[in-house]
């Protein structure tokens, strides 16, 4: 393509300079015999040829007064700006929060609000009150020692609404007394009571696995809890195989650890009460016998250690010899262990959970292989909202609740192949405690207490009542609270 | 900073993304050394014991990754070369080599299409 302007038209005045040049342009220029660039739209062009090559003024611009012509083919297109509506974005973000901020946020844990009202009549738990029937649908609160050690054990989960009240209460139901009561009656004859929980979503499984635990701490006993079945099977910490194994079973140190700093701080009391029956002579410091099993659980003072303490620590704690306090062990979440894990074996095998050796003493007690000589509790809940597929646990509560209802039993599909032998022998003599809804008069305890915390602003009578009950399917404890506390609507 | 194989990483990587970033050592191969040695998935690289590093720098030191694997290729493409096959004239002259056409996208073969070649 030809350049618009030719060299030479540079150097000579343009033809329409042939009249004198404007004063004003004339004074401007500093090159004075030079002929300056005309501005287009002055008089000089009106003097110019139609059609000329005149060179572009070398000057800044001047604006035409007047609007030019179609001819004028120097007049400024738009300009692309690139990036015209993006602003700074480094300069918008605030401070990225640091790493492991956002999920201690989001795991918070509040137990109090204080712009809730406080219950007057809202009694504290006492270590029998949980097993009497005249507490059923009332209200009852957690005392302060309580709720520290229930917190210690990782008993409140985010997603319960604790932060709506003024302090942590928890309604009494006749399942929760049927429990206690068995609890308490396996205590007494030193036996163990092995039962899982289950029932729809959001029926208050883990609440019932929470008063269990706080029946437990209130009468002295010793209680493990392990919060989430699935913190030990989907992969997500350390484990390794333990040394003289057959079949090999593999520790999970770093949970272990954490674990024997749960059971330490929520039950320091009593360990610190209690001594060794005999020493310990393999642990990382040497322990004598009648030395106090909280100085054993603080021997654990780096993962590596832990699992050996965690053996040391449970086999003083079922020591036949010595009078122990009875021992309460619930897990939450047990579809995500009746089943093979997300661990590899060193053979590129997956692992089944029940070769996770601390999933593997629970499973025992569970199936009634391993006893607790002085009684007490091994108590599993099932999850409906976050749970794998576990079809021998399915099957096999629903063989244990039909057996206690003398229903027929249904039986396995022989043309299904994941089926779970393990699992089925660990479920075989369990009790099974369905959890269904509330009935209307737990219903109404609970509602009363919400609306003197003032949580809940309605009149509370039958025909309220039996609205929640019935928005909630017949009293699903979840529902009715999403149906009357956590909705916007007064 | 740990040094596994001659190379620092940093402690929040994962075991299992700085296995892969050796050249020839992929998905397949990492998750079985990290099951040889009992690393869970989501390990770090910052909580492997000081035993399990050299382990791994021991188990990656047998095996054929990195300068040897490279080594490999460019020597089967060499050996392409040398024998005057169609195949050997297409890698040196940075073209497909497997019939796809040159008239646009041929992005990937200018890169990597080369008797030497590098990734």
């Amino acid at each position: 393509m030809p350049a618009p302007n030719c060299l030479r038209c540079l150097a000579r005045p343009p033809p329409g300079l042939a009249t004198p040049v404007p004063r004003t342009a004339a004074a401007a220029s500093p090159l004075l015999n030079r002929p300056a660039a005309t501005p287009i739209g002055t008089r000089t062009r009106a003097h110019a040829a139609p059609f000329s090559t005149t060179p572009a003024p070398a000057g800044p611009p001047v604006k035409p007064a007047t609007p030019v012509g179609s001819g004028g083919h120097n007049r400024v297109g738009k300009k692309l700006k690139l990036g015209k509506f993006k602003t700074d974005r480094a300069a918008e973000r605030s401070k990225v929060p640091l790493p492991g901020e956002r999920k201690a946020y989001r795991k918070r844990i509040t137990l109090s609000n204080d712009n809730a009202l406080p219950v007057p009549w809202l009694a504290d738990l006492t270590p029998s009150s949980l097993a009497d029937p005249a507490n059923t649908a009332t209200v009852m609160g957690l005392p302060d020692s309580l709720q520290d050690q229930l917190r210690a054990s990782d008993a409140f989960k985010p997603s319960q609404s604790w932060g709506m009240f003024r302090k942590p209460a928890v309604l009494v139901r006749k399942e929760t007394v049927d429990l206690v009561n068995r609890m308490q009656d396996a205590a007494d004859k030193k036996q163990t009571l092995r039962l899982v929980v289950t029932g729809d979503k959001v029926t208050g499984k883990s609440m019932l696995l929470l008063q269990a635990m706080a029946h437990a701490y209130l009468n002295n006993w010793i209680v493990i809890h392990l919060p989430e079945g699935q913190d030990l099977t989907t992969a997500c910490t350390e484990y390794s195989p333990l040394a003289d194994t057959d079949p090999v079973q593999y520790s999970q140190p770093v949970y272990v650890f954490k674990l024997i700093q749960a059971i330490k701080k929520a039950n320091e009391n009593l360990l610190s009460k209690m001594y060794t029956a005999v020493g310990h002579p393999g642990l990382p410091q040497s322990i004598t016998a009648n030395t106090s099993l909280l100085t054993l659980a603080n021997v654990a003072k780096e993962p590596d250690a832990a699992w050996p303490v965690f053996r040391a620590l449970w086999h003083e704690l079922t020591h036949r010899s010595v009078a122990r306090p009875p021992i309460l062990f619930t897990l939450d979440g047990l579809s995500h262990i009746t089943r093979v894990s997300d661990y590899r074996s060193p053979a590129f095998e997956l692992i089944h959970s029940y070769d996770l050796a601390l999933l593997r003493l629970f499973t025992d007690g569970l199936g009634g292989s391993l006893r607790l000589p002085w009684g007490g509790a091994v108590l599993a809940a099932t999850s409906r909202s976050n749970a794998p597929r576990s079809p021998s646990m399915e099957l096999a509560l629903a063989q244990r609740e039909a057996e206690q209802l003398q229903r027929e039993v249904p039986k396995k599909d022989p043309f299904f192949r994941g089926y779970d032998e393990r699992a089925e022998a660990s479920l075989r003599s369990v009790q099974v405690l369905p959890v269904g809804g509330i009935d209307k008069v737990e219903a109404r305890g609970l509602m009363e207490y919400w609306a003197a915390s003032g949580m809940l602003r309605a009149t509370v009578d039958n025909k309220s009542v039996s609205e929640k009950w019935t928005l909630a399917g017949n009293g699903v404890l979840g529902e009715m609270e999403r149906a009357s506390l956590l909705t916007m609507r007064v | 900073m740990v040094f596994i194989f001659g190379v620092n990483f940093n402690e929040h990587k994962l075991v299992k993304k700085a296995l892969e970033s050796f050249y020839a050592l992929g998905p397949q191969k990492s998750v079985r050394i990290l099951a040889k040695y009992c690393i869970h998935p989501r390990a770090k690289v910052g909580t492997l014991a000081p035993k399990t590093v050299t382990a791994l720098t021991a188990e990656l030191s047998t095996m054929t990754i990195e300068g040897d694997a490279r080594r490999i290729v460019q020597e089967n493409i060499q050996r392409l070369r040398d024998m005057g096959t169609y195949r050997g004239r297409r890698h040196a002259m940075g073209l497909p080599v497997r019939g796809q056409r040159t008239r646009n996208q041929t992005e990937s073969a200018k890169r990597l299409n080369r008797v030497d070649r590098r990734g």
